[in-house]
């Protein structure tokens, strides 16, 4: 079996500033395959982007350990620098370099010899539709551009682990989709992407494992089949009125929406609800819950809730 | 990394913060000839000509130090609005390369005015062998020291505004009450005893000395270049320690 990409062992991170030292990351394992996406899932604040700063080797750790591609955090990084490629949260372009630009000099900047540079910027400009914008500076680029010019500069680099923090932020549903695109191709190249997002229908889309992190706690890993397997409730059956909710109830947890009822339920009853509501000649559709399903199940809240500043620590 | 490729890195910075914001926005060679030009202009006028020499020289002492107050501001600007910082940390570039390169990038804004104060140091035939090696020296030094006292500045500081703040300050310490631009004789006494605190003001000697404004005797020489250096190692060694590449 191959080694894994990253490994961490009770890793912990306590900021400085933090009042009362509250965790920012408290008694992190978890492993990261290679060759594949790994999307690390949570709400803002969770410490996703502690776990990327650290693993990257932007941050140290406190205690616990952290390997990248079998180096030590702490007294490894250079090595470790020279095989991995990071766009931070709210990172932005260098405004007066226009796109081309922008990951041609990130390339050469990592060493890169200049005709492989021009190679790989326009390779990677063609993959994520930005070679009608190549001329065009920062500057005058939407978000969304600016976010995919930085995509396409770690995605064109020869980094054999990538962290994409929150990289479709400010995306238009296509623009999305064109890094989607790009992330796969990166897979094809056997490379290892860390990804976080809060957008779970991308994080599912993309990530062969996942790990949903709360407080800077570890909760649940694994294939998303895993997750759903590991949840009191792996199915859900939305039932249209008219049904008697008070029928429901006895299957497992009923969450009401416009027009009907949601069902949580075991395969079983699942299946029972909606034999029950064809029965009755009421309209019915049965499935696996989706990511949001096990995330508000696991946390008990919405991913796109904040966590609270006396929840975690800064 | 190999030799080769930190230079290719090195060279790359220069690039990407000296020579294209130039090429993109022309007004940045203007605006950084302002202020040199500005006091060469206003010590002309309100000496008749007779403090032309002093300006000239204070003007090239000026502008290396102009290169520090300009790094400062790129180096918070980058780290913490553009998140530039933690791209490169998490790369091959190791940090004395970044440190090098953007501090050769900001003497490229400087060129201009450099240039400037070349041309009418040689047109006024001050240019001996001598006075051009002290001259290039001691302008070293300070781009040296500047860049350093950049750097460990830039670490603390949260927000470009903060640079906004601490700019005028450090240009008081360093150009104003030093004898930069006039001899050490026209301040006051407690000016003058205020000036031997900062290292302008033996950079000042040096190059007034080079051009012969003033006597500056050998044992003067010594103890001007020893403490230039000494204040130039001591910043670079203080950027060093508590620069911070890696977050704690």
């Amino acid at each position: 079996m191959n080694s894994p990409a990253l490994r961490a062992q009770h890793l912990g991170k306590v900021y400085p500033t933090s009042k009362g030292g509250k965790p920012a990351l408290n008694d992190l394992t978890l492993e990261v395959p290679p060759g594949r996406v790994y999307g690390l899932i949570g709400r803002n604040g969770a410490g996703k982007t502690t776990f990327v700063r650290i693993a990257s080797t932007q941050l140290a750790l406190t205690s616990g350990s952290l390997e990248v591609l079998g180096l030590d955090v702490r007294t490894q990084m250079h090595d470790i620098r020279a095989r991995i490629a990071c766009v931070p949260q709210e990172a932005r372009p260098l405004y007066f370099l226009n796109t081309e630009e922008v990951i041609y000099l990130y390339l050469k900047m990592r060493g890169i010899d200049p005709l492989e540079a021009r190679r790989r910027t326009k390779a990677a400009m063609d993959e994520l539709s930005l070679t009608e914008y190549r001329k065009r500076l920062v500057a005058r680029l939407s978000g969304g551009l600016r976010r995919r010019t930085l995509c396409a500069m770690v995605l064109a680099s020869d980094a054999e682990v990538l962290f994409l923090d929150e990289p479709t932020t400010g995306l238009d549903p296509i623009a999305r989709r064109e890094v989607w695109q790009a992330v796969r191709r990166t897979i094809r190249e056997q490379r290892t992407i860390l990804l976080t997002t809060h957008y779970l229908d991308e994080a599912e889309a993309l990530s062969t494992r996942l790990a949903l992190i709360e407080q800077g706690e570890l909760r649940l890993e694994g294939t998303p089949e895993d997750l759903r397997a590991r949840v009191r409730y792996p199915y859900r059956v939305m039932v249209q009125d008219p049904f008697p909710r008070e029928e429901l109830l006895s299957y497992g947890r009923v969450a009401d929406v416009e027009g009907g009822h949601l069902v949580f339920a075991r395969e079983a009853d699942a299946r029972e609800v909606a034999r029950r509501a064809l029965e009755k000649g009421v309209r019915v559709s049965l499935g696996p819950v989706s990511l949001e399903d096990i995330f508000l199940e696991v946390v008990g809240r919405s991913i796109e809730e904040d966590t609270k500043p006396d929840e975690v620590a800064a | 990394m190999t030799e080769r490729h930190r230079l290719r890195s090195l060279l790359t910075f220069i690039q990407l913060n000296g020579i294209i914001p130039i090429r993109t926005q022309p007004l940045y060679v203007l605006s950084l000839l302002a202020s040199p030009l500005s006091f060469l202009f206003f010590i002309f006028i309100v000496s008749h000509g007779a403090l032309i020499q002093y300006g000239v020289m204070g003007g090239m002492i000026l502008t290396g130090l102009t290169v520090g107050t300009g790094l400062q501001s790129d180096l918070t600007h980058y780290r913490h609005d553009l998140k530039f910082q933690d791209v490169v940390v998490a790369s091959p570039v190791e940090a004395p390369v970044y440190v090098a390169g953007m501090a050769l990038s900001e003497l490229v804004y400087s060129l201009p005015a450099l240039a400037v104060f070349v041309l009418i140091f040689f047109l006024e035939g001050w240019a001996t062998p001598l006075s051009v090696a002290i001259v290039t020296g001691v302008l070293l030094l300070i781009w040296g020291f500047a860049c350093a006292l950049a750097f460990t500045l830039a670490t603390y500081f949260q927000d470009v505004r903060e640079t906004f703040l601490f700019s005028p300050l450090i240009s008081l310490g360093l150009t104003v009450i030093p004898p930069v631009y006039y001899p050490l004789g026209y301040l006051p006494g407690w000016a003058q005893t205020a000036a031997l605190f900062s290292p302008t003001t033996y950079a000042a000697e040096l190059v007034q000395g080079a051009v012969g404004l003033v006597p500056v005797p050998f044992d003067v020489a010594v103890r001007d270049w020893s403490v230039l250096v000494a204040c130039t190692i001591a910043l670079l060694l203080i950027a060093a320690v508590k620069a911070r590449w890696q977050e704690p």
